[in-house]
């Protein structure tokens, strides 16, 4: 009974607190980082394992009951859309050819702010004609 | 208790504040997505601490159910639109 908190409530507030350093580490990670793919990282992992933690710490506070339950349903639903919707955006940047941030490339970014990319081969012209759909 | 749930909540409705930036700002449709979700993930955890807040969580967990559901499969059928015909 430390501050008038039973075991049960300072096992929800460690889990809880847990999960709010993991979704403050999304939130910087989402603001901070150079490229998309970095940040879909940032997203992807981060922010799942903190709303996960911050459902558990909710079903452990609100004890065995309905609700408890139906809390689980909806961390298993974020569980499942959260990371597959991240990986399934990844891979469409990667498919229509998005450019992946490399040092060299951040110092011609900070130069011109235009990649200068060199058309070669069949596939990196088709991806070319995408380009559009990242401006 | 319900101050810690106070302090998630501000943290919550920081982060979808800044991910505003990121969704009207961002350099590709891509980043415009991606804040799309964090919001959408967020507002699921807002909507349960909201309703654990008023002392009623029973009725507010639906609703996030719900939404749950409909952001799981929101994303998806964007990228696949978005990803052409190879993907």
């Amino acid at each position: 009974m430390i501050f008038g908190l039973s075991i049960q409530e300072i096992i929800a507030c460690l889990l809880m607190g847990a999960g709010l350093i993991f979704l403050i580490g999304s939130m910087v990670g989402m603001l901070r980082l150079p490229d998309y793919y970095s940040r879909v990282h940032a997203s992807g992992n981060s922010e799942t394992l903190g709303t996960l933690l911050v459902f558990l710490g909710l079903i452990v506070y609100n004890g065995y009951s309905n609700v408890s339950a139906k809390i689980f349903i909806v961390a298993l639903f974020v569980f499942l859309g959260n990371p597959i919707g991240s990986h399934i955006l990844a891979k469409a940047a990667y498919k229509t050819g998005h450019p992946v941030w490399t040092q060299k490339q951040a110092v011609q970014h900070e130069l011109s702010t235009e990649p200068t990319t060199s058309v070669t081969t069949e596939e990196e012209k088709e991806a070319q004609a995408n380009a559009d759909l990242h401006n | 208790m319900h101050i810690f749930f106070l302090v998630i909540v501000v943290v919550l409705v920081m982060t979808i504040g800044l991910m505003m930036q990121r969704l009207f700002q961002g350099p590709t449709v891509f980043d415009r997505m991606n804040g799309l979700g964090v919001i959408t993930a967020d507002t699921i955890l807002l909507i349960v601490l909201f309703g654990f807040l008023d002392n009623q969580p029973g009725m507010y967990v639906d609703l996030a159910m719900a939404y749950a559901m409909m952001g799981c499969l929101g994303s998806v059928v964007l990228a696949k639109y978005l990803g052409g015909k190879n993907l």
